[in-house]
């Protein structure tokens, strides 16, 4: 409807050149005639003031409006606030006609203003819709804008028919391209709804909103992108579509199976032609998070459709993403997948893992931790034995060729045998239809569960072997690393994959493992022996972790091996020493303890008297919660083996107990060196002196264990949890007890308290009267300097303005005079 | 009572009976100022003058080419002063305190002081306990007070005068209304008070005193100058009594006192700290609780302020408010714990978001300073008082804070860190495990070979090291002296500990290693010294323990081990730490010499006894004022120019 007022709009008449100048002497003009009544009738000086005074300011309005308006439209582009302006501009006159000099009136003004208003509030809704950000639109507005001042000046030069038309068409481009992408929206709209209402009818529409989704209008995709996604989310089918062969459509079918048909295929290849939308357009940097989106909630949706080997592909490659955003997306979407295998039977699961195993392969173990961590959510159904994997393999794979013969075969049998064909067929048929149904509805048998389960291993491990062996490779997290610390992402989530799956590890590879493991977790002791460079750094937490590594996957094969630990042992020995809080993990440390020393079944009670000593010592030196965490350790070594309770009591010359080396060695590299049971633990008297009240119990209650008698203590806290606590407290700060309870008793009581600062001073004496004397007049003086200077300043700046009025004194009588 | 009349900010002024001398002649002062008058105004009042008189001929000139201009003039200025009048009135409406008071004092106006009037009436106050002589005398001294301000009351002649009438009253005034009071004690204290009011002239004079009370308070936030100042503040430090006899001029005589406190220099502060301590304490304690909270608020944004830190003035401020607080202990450490669930609040934020802002807020001085603040309240009463839960929380921060920053940017703040850390385990005499902070800081210097040193930088005035400093030798120098230090000091702690053997032996290890690396030699020298003194210890006590049969149960006897030994300070270790502590205050007294920035270390001396010592103020501050510039007050500049 604006357009049509607009057709109609005439051409302003330019206002009539009123100059300022002018109108202050006509001013003082009718002033002067007042004075001098005589020279004029008083019924024309009426008029003309009234009239000239009425007119001219109209004609002023007039001009400001046609201005305003140019402007307006300018601004309008730059900032969207001229509402306020707007509702200003509209002065209640222009409502009005309005009679110019030359006599003629305007009605048209008053359809005009309301029609720019229009305009501007569109231009503001569209710029204001949000994601509306494209290039051709800026361009189009570029030219706008050249063009709007073009017309300005143009109008300037009272050439007044065109650029009105101009601007007229300029606007009405702008609003067809906003009209055209509003009416797309709408469409999309409507065929989303339309399709989620009754898809079968309305499958057609998909290729609609396919096409609309090929728009160049950055906006329009993405919203498109996302009603598709919607759309094939909601409509896709329980089942994987099978495109019937050539065979099969040359049968004869009834009209529904026809369109059920032409549904399937028609959505199919929709939905082809989105996959591979999304996986082109995940390439461009505009739409990466949108594809990426669509991709991962297509995978988590319907893992079961067709088309997942591209969607895994796209999702798995973007696993390490640098893109925080698409890499938690992508990471989620796999997890999800690992725990939710009902819905595509853990055949995406495989090739997941296949494809991670790839992708550690081709980045040669340079990626983000994270692409490592979603194995971690893998779970595995220790029921199912792997050894039989290869028979139920071998036997999947008979049944499934067999059903395809049957499949293939009916039509050549012989006629003399038909009935018993027939009834061959009939329960061949319904074999068949069975398998079809345990396809379709993905209730495996165990067979096939433990195919699948032994290829995901198998992946998992050689991608776990592969980061192992790469992290022994010496040299190389020098030469290749990104950055130095983290020449080793993915070692961690690794290790701790290993742990998590140790209990499936097969036992041949278990003597390699250990030795790996071995490897890394002396790397640091090698590179101090030998030159920096030769091998590869391990951070202390990521050698500790070796040692968890190495066992738990002892402890979960019920130490069927034979293997000895002890080495690992050492190695922890003295990797407790090279802790530093703040640079590694204190968790991993807690857990060494938990794992390595509360957990073992080993007694050795050199080893543990050693331990002990060492954790003691430990403890010493570093914060509450780690020291917290080895006094646990402590306590439960003690508790394990009563005869280290010795270390409690200063038996004189080590005891009875004290082994082939009589003294204590501090700084031995092995524990059983050590000669630790002839140390006495002192160090529980200086923790009793512990800030930390926690430590402090704790270390109270360590020494008041008894030798003599063998009471069992029990303690429920492992030491990763005593560390967790005590850290986390440290963040948060919940002190221990109450405050109030620990209210202010005052143990001593002294009322008069002696001013300490300052009292020993004299300084009544300090300061100086005559120097105060001095200071004073000066102060005084100068105060009445400031006085002095500010009453001639003042006096000074009077007679100054006084002399410049002179200069308007006589401006204003040379024009009386004039 | 008469609190509704206090808030009134009505009158000061005092009508005066004629019965005492009024005006002497005036006897012409003038030859005497302008002996002294030297100052930039006075040049700039000449020349203005001078302008002035050309402009002011050039007027007459115009003025009587053209009478008819003349009369425009005044139509002009007439309307222009109107708009004028309003102006000022809108401006000054609320900064003045006097402005009803102006119409009925302006017939005073004419009344000219000279010195021989003042001499009298100090006479007549002096000796006869006049009081209508005294009466004129506080009007005057009123006038004094807000002399530059607004030309209320009687003019003052010259200077000599304007002082006599400060310094007499200033000195005299506490004898002169306790003589005339009757007031038997000197001593001011809450039951002086109530002998105050009960007294019988009390009610006669009171309007005199609060006269005084208001006048003394304009003239401390008038005057600038540090002299006038704290000889104002030593004096008015006896008459406090009648201040706390106006309750809500008390409030505003507390804000002045410490803003005094906070800005001003050394003697001022120290007069002002002791004005507000005397309040603090002798008062009622509701005082107590505004001076903490304003003290605390005043050495929260001075140190926001300060960011090129006086150290020593702050660590003055804080001596003092630690002291403040030391009042009432069981009141502060209710607003320490507050304040540090504050500070532990914004840690914790910090820890959680990582945000840039918060960092900046953590490693400011403001932060630093109240964490200083509450380490020194703690160790100064942790021995008196029961302050574990407060001890134990400041330990935590501080151990947060240390570790919330590893980077060597922040070693300073770390040492910092180190340093409280240290402080408070001496005085709670308790563990504080602290080594491996300290080993880290040294660990990190090894094998950065650092370039020519550029200037020299004193670690105590930053937290955040400026990043060309970074590879400088001075700072490597710097922060492996003070983490040699720190580590001594821990050491010397438990030096007579029976587990010291233990204690020691993951230091020792790593120390080991740094003495391996360190290529620089001077430090190889120094860790190798350390280790030589610990290993020595070491053996001492190890040799010492095997020869007890008491087990690690029996805490007496462990208590009680190599008590003796340490008494007498003449055990080897001691006496390291004590060449070490020395060292340290010689070369800081080195440096003190080539940088420009003050430094205080010989604090680290105090630490070894942690008895606190009195904080002696340095009294014997150079003054270097410069009268002139210091009584350029902000308005009246913007004023004048």
């Amino acid at each position: 409807m604006g357009k049509k007022k607009q057709k109609l709009v005439l051409p302003p008449e330019l206002p009539p050149e009123v100059p300022e100048e002018e109108v202050e002497v006509s001013d003082e003009d009718v002033q002067f005639v007042k004075e001098n009544l005589e020279y004029a009738g008083f019924v024309s000086n009426l008029d003309t003031h009234s009239i000239t005074k009425h007119v001219t300011r109209v004609a002023d309005a007039n001009e400001e409006a046609l201005e305003s308006l140019y402007e307006k439209r300018l601004r309008k582009k730059l900032e969207n606030k001229e509402k306020e302006q707007n509702a200003l501009e509209v002065d209640p006159v222009d409502a009005l006609p309005v009679k110019t000099l030359d006599g003629q009136l305007y009605y048209r003004r008053v359809t005009k203003e309301p029609k720019a208003e229009e305009e501007s509030k569109e231009g503001e809704s569209i710029s204001k819709d949000p994601g509306l950000v494209k290039l051709t639109k800026a361009e189009k507005r570029a030219k706008h804008k050249k063009l709007r001042k073009e017309a300005k000046k143009q109008a300037k030069e009272e050439v007044q028919q065109t650029p009105q038309a101009e601007v007229l068409d300029e606007v009405k481009k702008d609003l067809t391209a906003e009209e055209a992408s509003e009416s797309k929206k709408y469409k999309l709209a409507e065929l989303g709804t339309a399709l989620l209402a009754d898809p079968e009818s309305n499958i057609k529409h998909i290729k609609e909103m396919l096409e609309i989704s090929k728009d160049g209008d950055a906006a329009i995709v993405i919203l498109g992108l996302k009603s598709l996604l919607a759309v094939f989310k909601d409509i896709i089918p329980g089942y994987r579509i099978r495109l019937p062969t050539e065979k099969e459509q040359e049968m004869k079918v009834s009209k529904a199976v026809k369109k059920m048909r032409f549904y399937e295929s028609t959505l199919l290849s929709a939905y082809k032609a989105y996959v591979q939308k999304l996986v082109a357009l995940q390439q461009q940097p505009v739409y990466k998070r949108v594809a990426v989106r669509c991709l991962c909630t297509l995978l988590a949706a319907v893992p079961h459709f067709n088309f997942r080997e591209s969607l895994l592909a796209a999702v798995v490659k973007n696993i390490s993403s640098d893109d925080d955003v698409v890499r938690k997306l992508c990471c989620e979407t796999v997890m999800s997948l690992f725990s939710n295998e009902g819905k595509h039977g853990g055949e995406a699961t495989v090739e997941a893992v296949k494809m991670i195993a790839e992708l550690v392969k081709a980045h040669n173990c340079q990626l983000h931790p994270d692409s490592v961590e979603v194995l971690l959510s893998l779970s595995f159904d220790e029921d199912l034995g792997k050894p039989e994997n290869p028979d139920a393999d071998s036997r999947t794979k008979n049944k499934k060729s067999k059903k395809r013969k049957g499949l293939d075969e009916p039509n050549h049998i012989p006629d003399n045998e038909r009935k018993k064909i027939r009834k061959e067929m009939i329960s061949k048929t319904r074999e068949e239809v069975s398998a079809d149904f345990k396809a379709a509805s993905y209730a495996q048998d165990p067979q096939e569960r433990r195919r699948v389960q032994s290829e995901t291993l198998s992946a998992v491990f050689q991608t776990f072997f592969r980061i192992l062996k790469h992290a022994m490779q010496p040299g190389l997290g020098a030469n290749t690393a990104p950055g130095a610390s983290g020449s080793h992402p993915l070692l961690a989530p690794c290790l701790n994959g290993i742990g998590k799956f140790s209990h499936l590890i097969d036992l041949d590879f278990m003597a390699d493992l250990m030795r790996c493991l071995r490897k890394l977790a002396g790397s640091g002791i090698q590179s101090v022996d030998l030159s920096e460079n030769s091998s590869c750094q391990l951070t202390v937490s990521e050698r500790l972790r070796c040692c968890i590594v190495a066992f738990k996957v002892m402890k979960n094969n019920l130490d069927a091996l034979n293997i000895d630990l002890q080495e690992f042992l050492v190695q922890f020995y003295n990797l407790i020493l090279e802790y530093h809080p703040g640079r590694d993990q204190g968790e991993v440390l807690a857990e060494a303890f938990k794992i390595m020393l509360c957990d073992d079944r080993q007694h050795d009670m050199q080893r543990a008297a050693a331990f002990i000593k060492r954790l003691a010592t430990f403890s010493l030196c570093f914060g509450s919660a780690e020291s917290m965490a080895a006094l646990v350790s402590v306590k439960h070594l003690l508790q394990k083996n009563v005869k280290c309770r010795n270390l409690l009591e200063n038996d004189a010359g080590g005891g009875s107990v004290a082994g082939a080396i009589a003294k204590y060695q501090p700084y031995a590299t092995d524990p059983n060196r050590s000669g630790a049971l002839a140390s006495v633990l002192w160090e529980l008297n200086l923790l009793m002196k512990h800030y930390h009240p926690a430590v402090c119990s704790i270390a109270s209650s360590i020494s008041t264990m008894n030798t003599s008698n063998n009471q069992v203590y029990h303690s429920h806290v492992s030491p990763l949890q005593a560390y967790m606590e005590l850290s986390q407290e440290n963040k948060s700060f919940t002190a221990p007890g109450d405050i109030k309870r620990a209210s202010n008793k005052r143990k001593r009581g002294n009322d008069t308290l002696p001013v300490k600062i300052g009292s020993d001073l004299n300084l009544m004496d300090q300061v100086d009267e005559n120097e105060v004397r001095k200071k004073l007049a000066e102060h005084f003086l100068l105060l009445r300097d400031i006085q002095e200077n500010e009453k001639l300043r003042s006096e000074l700046d009077r007679t100054t303005l006084a002399l410049n009025l002179y200069e308007h004194y006589k401006k204003q009588k040379k024009r009386k005079t004039r | 009572m008469d609190e509704v009349a206090d808030a009134s900010d009505s009158d000061g002024y005092l009508t005066e009976d004629s019965g005492c001398p009024d005006a002497g002649e005036s006897e012409t002062g003038k030859t005497l100022e302008d002996e002294i008058a030297s100052s930039t105004y006075s040049a700039q009042n000449e020349k203005i003058h001078a302008d002035l008189a050309i402009q002011k001929k050039k007027l007459d000139r115009l003025k009587k080419k053209d009478p008819e201009f003349s009369k425009f003039l005044e139509s002009f200025n007439n309307s222009a002063e109107t708009f004028k009048n309003e102006d000022e009135y809108s401006d000054e409406g609320d900064s003045s305190d006097q402005e009803q008071g102006d119409n009925d004092l302006n017939k005073d106006k004419g009344k000219l002081l000279t010195n021989s009037v003042i001499n009298t009436w100090c006479q007549m106050v002096k000796e006869d306990h006049s009081q209508s002589a005294l009466i004129s005398l506080l009007n005057a001294y009123r006038s004094a007070c807000h002399y530059g301000t607004e030309s209320i009351g009687h003019t003052i002649e010259n200077s000599e005068t304007f002082c006599n009438i400060l310094l007499f009253t200033l000195s005299n005034a506490n004898d002169i209304f306790r003589g005339l009071l009757k007031m038997s004690s000197l001593k001011s204290t809450k039951e002086t008070l109530q002998e105050l009011k009960k007294a019988a002239t009390w009610n006669s004079l009171k309007p005199l005193v609060k006269s005084f009370v208001r006048s003394t308070l304009f003239l401390l936030n008038q005057v600038t100058n540090t002299d006038i100042l704290t000889f104002a503040m030593t004096r008015l430090r006896a008459c406090l009594i009648f201040f706390l006899a106006f309750p809500s001029l008390m409030q505003r005589f507390i804000k002045a006192t410490v803003h005094l406190w906070a800005t001003g220099e050394r003697p001022l502060s120290s007069a002002s700290y002791l004005v507000t301590w005397d309040i603090a304490a002798m008062f009622s304690s509701n005082y107590l609780d505004t001076c903490l909270s304003k003290v605390l608020v005043a050495f929260v944004s001075r140190s926001g302020v300060t960011e090129i830190v006086d150290i020593k003035h702050m660590q003055f401020l804080r001596d003092c408010i630690v002291e403040l607080c030391s009042i009432d202990v069981q009141k502060s450490s209710i607003k320490a714990v507050a304040s540090i669930s504050q500070l532990a609040k914004l840690y914790s934020w910090g820890v959680q978001t990582k945000k840039k802002e918060a960092v900046r807020k953590i490693c400011s001085w403001e932060y630093v300073n109240c964490v200083d603040l509450w380490v020194r309240f703690i160790s100064a009463n942790i021995s008196d008082y029961d302050l574990q839960s407060l001890f134990f929380m400041t330990i935590q921060l501080i151990n947060g804070l240390a570790y919330m920053f590893p980077g060597p940017r922040y070693f300073p703040l770390r040492l910092k860190c180190i340093g409280w850390l240290n402080y408070l385990a001496h005085s709670g005499r308790s563990f504080i495990p602290l080594a491996s902070l300290v080993l880290d800081i040294l660990e990190y210097n090894i094998g950065k070979e650092g370039r020519k040193a550029q200037n020299a930088i004193n670690i105590a005035s930053v937290l955040k090291l400026p990043k060309q400093y970074i590879k400088s030798k001075s700072f490597q120098d710097e922060c492996f002296h003070s983490a040699i230090e720190q580590l001594a000091l821990h050491f010397a702690q438990w030096s007579h500990h029976i587990c010291f053997p233990d204690l020691a032996t993951i230091p020792l290890i790593r120390l080991r290693k740094i003495h391996e690396i360190t290529t620089i030699e001077s430090l190889r020298r120094m860790v190798k010294r350390l280790i030589d003194q610990v290993e020595q210890n070491v053996d001492f006590v190890q040799k010492k323990r095997d020869e007890v049969s008491f087990s690690p149960h029996d805490h007496q006897s462990v208590d009680s081990f190599l008590q003796l030994e340490k008494s007498s300070l003449n055990a080897p270790f001691t006496q390291y730490y004590r060449s070490v502590l020395e060292k340290a205050a010689e070369r800081n007294l080195h440096k003190c010499g080539k940088i420009s920035l003050p430094k205080q270390r010989n604090l680290k001396r105090n630490r070894t006894e942690p008895r606190k010592e009195p904080v002696a103020a340095e009294v014997d501050h150079p003054m270097v004022e410069n009268g002139v510039a210091d009584a350029k007050r902000k308005k009246r500049v913007t004023k004048v120019q």
